[in-house]
């Protein structure tokens, strides 16, 4: 596969094209400081952030305060951790110190946050050395759509403003590709981290189910809720979840399965591995077309680095799309049940029918939502005896005009992630080629990478020896150039 | 003999007043397309007749490990 030439980033927009593995060897050979990282971070953040919607908060005096630690840290000769000096910000439905944590709604109780203060993941990425920068847009509650008639910003694709960036994790999102941060958390109940990486063009990774611990973030469906790295590359990915993978007591859904140098296996090479290719034709009501071509692409790259890629057909596709769907709007359901009796109109409009819509369930649905999803573990687990991993397009549209968003609803069944997260397997969806002229409107497309659970190293290893090869994951957006008089200041 | 959005119509209503929801006006489009939705998804994980018979674990991922 060819890319389009590369576009250069313009000057004065350094981080915009910057991964997370750049920055650590410009950290550490020093070529640039962590507050000078920070600093251009913030900075595009200032030219941008009015247009796109990425932050709901920043944290720029203890930011500056942690860039300027790891700075004198470095210059002292000791080693501040892997993740020394780099911006990342965080979504806010995940607790931190700083700041409030608001879930993008009018109803969440702001002592809540402020009583769990960093959520572990946060915990980990500061132990590692991240300057967190601040809190993300999301959708409300991690659901839903954006609602013009609320108090919050309206995420925007960077790519084509006038789109939307996908949800839940927006912010995180556009963010990322916008260059305002080096990366971010998110979190993927139903697709939030692979959407919004999928429709902004870059890297985002949904964990094995229990991999990464949840606890300190405001739940949606407490059985199919992930935290993940949401960064450029899945190089970048990797870099992150060495640093958030691991069991914590104190999410009872956190497994103890050991974890993983996820950076050690990314050597470029997949010979020997069968991975099998489902396109979901007929799976969704609309399909852009440029999705099978950039499979075909896809196909040729995976080859050429050794693999063998076969057809393959995912067992109970709408089944165990709709056990996601029922188990996500019940466990959403009982948690907000309170709420929505007493404070209806104060939730986003998609927000409130689409979980009040939870009450067209029984119990007895919900029961045998989870013998379905039992059902198709073991089908999967089967499918996977005969693939090492398997491979689709993360959606089959590249994006949504913002002023459409209303009549999405029936358009969810052009995003194929909600189907992994009815089985644990990790996923990753990352940049394979455009639906249009990149900077010209033109809007990325995605492919999906999925593996066995706790394969994360195959599954990463798969992602980097992809963006080895091909330039997806570092064209940058129009929308993040800035002039370089910006930077100067 | 009722419609089948009449008939969804009443049990939306029904299911409002016993989960002591009072959506605004506004929100019965979606909500009633959203619960005709639901009960199809309802009756496609029914339609999985070997799920009778797995008993799934209380916490989801210990059957990944």
């Amino acid at each position: 596969m060819t890319a389009p030439d590369v576009v250069a980033p313009e000057e004065g927009a350094l981080s915009s094209a910057l991964t997370i593995a750049d920055a650590q060897t410009a950290l550490r050979d020093g070529t640039l400081t962590a507050t000078e990282l920070l600093r251009e971070a913030y900075a595009t953040a200032d030219a941008v952030d009015e247009t796109l919607g990425i932050y709901l908060s920043r944290f720029d005096e203890t930011a500056q305060a942690a860039a300027a630690a790891i700075d004198a840290a470095f210059a002292a000769g000791e080693d501040p951790g892997p993740l020394a000096g780099i911006p990342l910000g965080i979504k806010d439905i995940i607790s931190t110190t700083e700041g409030e944590t608001t879930a993008q709604s009018l109803v969440l109780d702001r002592a809540w946050g402020a009583g769990v203060g960093d959520a572990v993941v946060v915990s980990r990425l500061r132990a590692a050395g991240a300057v967190i920068t601040g809190k993300l847009t999301t959708m409300e509650y991690a659901t839903g759509v954006p609602d013009p008639a609320k108090p919050f910003p309206i995420p925007r694709n960077p790519w084509n403003t006038d789109y939307w960036t996908g949800g839940s994790s927006s912010g995180t999102g556009n963010g990322v590709a916008a260059g305002a941060i080096l990366g971010g958390l998110g979190t993927d109940t139903g697709g939030s981290i692979r959407i919004p990486s999928a429709f902004c063009g870059i890297t985002g990774l949904k964990a094995t189910f229990g991999r990464v611990p949840k606890s300190g973030c405001v739940p949606l469906g407490y059985s199919l809720d992930n935290i993940g790295p949401m960064a450029r590359s899945a190089r970048d990915c990797a870099i992150m979840l060495n640093a958030l993978a691991g069991y914590d007591a104190s999410d009872a859904c956190a497994v103890e399965v050991p974890t993983e140098d996820y950076l050690a296996g990314l050597d470029g090479d997949l010979s020997g591995l069968t991975i099998g290719l489902d396109r979901l034709l007929g799976k969704a009501p609309t399909r852009d077309p440029a999705v099978d071509a950039a499979l075909d692409a896809v196909v040729d790259v995976l080859t050429g680095l050794g693999a063998t890629v076969v057809d393959v057909e995912l067992p109970l596709w709408q089944e165990l799309n709709a056990a996601t769907r029922i188990t996500s709007r019940s466990e959403a359901f009982a948690y907000h049940a309170p709420d929505l009796r007493s404070r209806w109109g104060d939730y986003f409009s998609a927000t409130r029918t689409g979980v009040g819509a939870a009450i067209a369930f029984t119990g007895a649905d919900y029961v045998q939502a989870q013998r379905v999803r039992r059902v198709g573990q073991k089908a999967v687990a089967s499918l996977f005896e005969t693939v090492d991993l398997i491979i689709t397009p993360t959606s089959s549209v590249a994006g949504w005009k913002i002023d459409e968003l209303d009549s999405m609803a029936d358009r969810f069944g052009a995003m194929h992630t909600g189907y992994w997260n009815a089985l644990g397997n990790p996923a990753l969806a990352l940049p394979m080629g455009f639906s249009g002229q990149p900077r010209a409107g033109g809007l990325p497309l995605s492919l999906q990478i999925i593996g066995r659970p706790f394969t994360e190293s195959l599954v990463l290893r798969a992602g980097d020896a992809y963006q080895r090869v091909t330039d997806w994951h570092v064209l940058t957006p129009a929308a993040a150039d800035r002039p370089a008089a910006a930077v100067a200041s | 003999m009722h419609s089948i959005e009449e008939e969804f119509g009443n049990q939306l209503d029904l299911a409002l007043e016993s989960n002591g929801l009072t959506p605004l006006p506004e929100d019965r489009a979606a909500l009633l397309k959203a619960f005709s939705t639901g009960r199809e998804q309802a009756a496609l994980v029914f339609s999985v007749a070997e799920a009778r018979y797995e008993e799934p674990d209380l916490i989801f991922s210990a059957s990944l490990s």
